[in-house]
């Protein structure tokens, strides 16, 4: 948990990689490389602020930097080094981060690489080969994946009060939904009309079968469906991000939370409503 | 008693559905389905006894911090792993739709009770999280205070 702190619970000082006087440029670049590029890993990932600004520190400084500043944002980090030595200049990075996608496997990995890469005398070219293996790393199975979505829905369903019938049949329209929303992600299609076009193809297929199937329910089908997009990650880390005092990436993650829920809320509407007009169900 | 320990299961396998979206490595996803299950029992026990959905989430939230953070002290891990997809579990997914429901009918007083109901558990849920957050980055002061202060004398 803590920097210089060995398994046994013994305080080691950290071992230093590099500090001989001066430090090249070529030298502080690589370090600033490897720690921006475990920063953009988690942050990517959908980690906290607090956690990627505390493992890009913990990198530097245990490649013997005297100062180090970072600024995270979910779009974008900034690091400054700088030592105290005579004649030696602050280098600064700035990685703009793109697209994000919730992979909560890549943030343990990056968190325990730095653990070890702080404990252990791990070059930083070994560290940066060890980074490349986690960004590639894909731990699940598409098909795996969306049977977990099926069950969610499904679960779900069941849950909020549905009966047998509903489970199955948010068991496939869960599938069906989280393909689709996949298959959208591919093709950069923006989280807002993903939301609504994956919650109304949902809405869609429950009323279907809401009006063929006997016993079926839609609300309780399409609330297990709609459980699958809720924005969770968004909105647990706004919260972490406040309380750690991070409150403009709080404030960007929650209006970013805000926005998927209505755009779930208007795909179902919009389609419940034409369903009405067609003169499907009565409201 | 029956209807608590199929809502268990259910609320198991939804949270291990979740983690395994979230992509959360094999030997973790036990520990989260049980953060989750314990997380939706906790809310449904409150909102059986005190029927109050809002404080049911707050109870259901602060669970969940409390044994992600445990989980992440005993296993060595972040904690964000634990924590996401118990909290998924307590989100308001039907109170969600009852609004969009409601407003669609244009009953506008019935939207405006059930989603006030909904960002009120919202709130809970952000509410709870942060509370026990609190609670227990003092408590970890605390308790490493006491082990420096045994350590000097």
């Amino acid at each position: 948990m803590f920097p210089g702190r060995s398994a046994a619970g013994i305080l080691t000082p950290p071992p230093v990689r590099y500090y001989d006087g001066t430090m090249d440029r070529e030298r502080k670049k690589a370090i600033l490389n490897l720690a921006v590029q475990a920063g953009e890993i988690m942050m990517k990932s959908g980690g906290e602020i607090y956690r990627v600004e505390e493992t890009i520190t913990r990198v530097c400084k245990a490649c013997g930097i005297d100062n180090v500043e970072v600024f995270a944002m979910p779009t974008g980090i900034f690091v400054t080094l700088d030592n105290d030595i005579a004649g030696d200049t602050a280098s600064t990075y700035i990685r703009r981060i793109h697209s994000s996608e919730t992979d909560l496997n890549k943030i343990s990995q990056v968190n325990q690489f730095s653990r070890e890469f702080t404990t252990t005398s791990m070059t930083i070219e070994e560290g940066m080969a060890r980074l490349e293996e986690i960004s590639g790393s894909k731990p699940y199975h598409f098909a795996i994946r969306v049977v977990a979505a099926g069950l969610c829905a499904s679960c779900f369903a069941v849950l909020f009060g549905g009966s047998t019938i509903d489970f199955l049949s948010a068991l496939i329209i869960g599938m069906i939904s989280y393909t689709l929303s996949r298959f959208l992600e591919k093709y950069d299609i923006n989280f807002f009309i993903r939301g609504l076009c994956s919650c109304a193809l949902a809405t869609f297929l429950a009323l279907v079968v809401a009006t063929s199937v006997r016993g079926a329910s839609y609300p309780y089908i399409i609330s297990g469906a709609i459980m699958l997009f809720v924005p969770g990650v968004p909105i647990t880390n706004s919260i972490r991000d406040f309380l750690s005092g991070d409150m403009l990436s709080g404030l960007a993650r929650m209006v970013e939370a805000f926005l998927i829920a209505v755009s779930l809320a208007a795909g179902t509407g919009i389609i419940l409503k034409i369903w009405t007009v067609i003169g499907g169900v009565t409201l | 008693m029956t209807h608590l320990l199929i809502q268990f299961v259910l609320a198991l396998l939804a949270t291990g559905g979740f983690s395994v979206i979230f992509r959360i490595p094999v030997r973790r996803i036990p520990f989260c389905a049980l953060v989750g299950a314990f997380g939706w029992i906790t809310e449904e026990i409150a909102v059986y006894y005190y029927s109050s959905p809002v404080f049911g989430c707050f109870i259901g939230a602060c669970t969940v911090g409390l044994l992600s953070t445990l989980a992440s002290r005993t296993l060595k891990d972040a904690s964000t792993i634990f924590v996401i997809p118990g909290i998924l579990c307590l989100v308001p997914g039907l109170k969600i739709f009852n609004t969009m429901y409601a407003l669609l009918k244009g009953d506008i007083a019935e939207a405006a009770q059930i989603g006030t109901e909904t960002l009120l558990m919202a709130g809970a849920i952000a509410l709870g999280l942060l509370t026990i957050g609190a609670i227990l980055r003092v408590f970890f002061a605390l308790a490493r205070k006491t082990v420096t202060l045994r350590d000097k004398f």
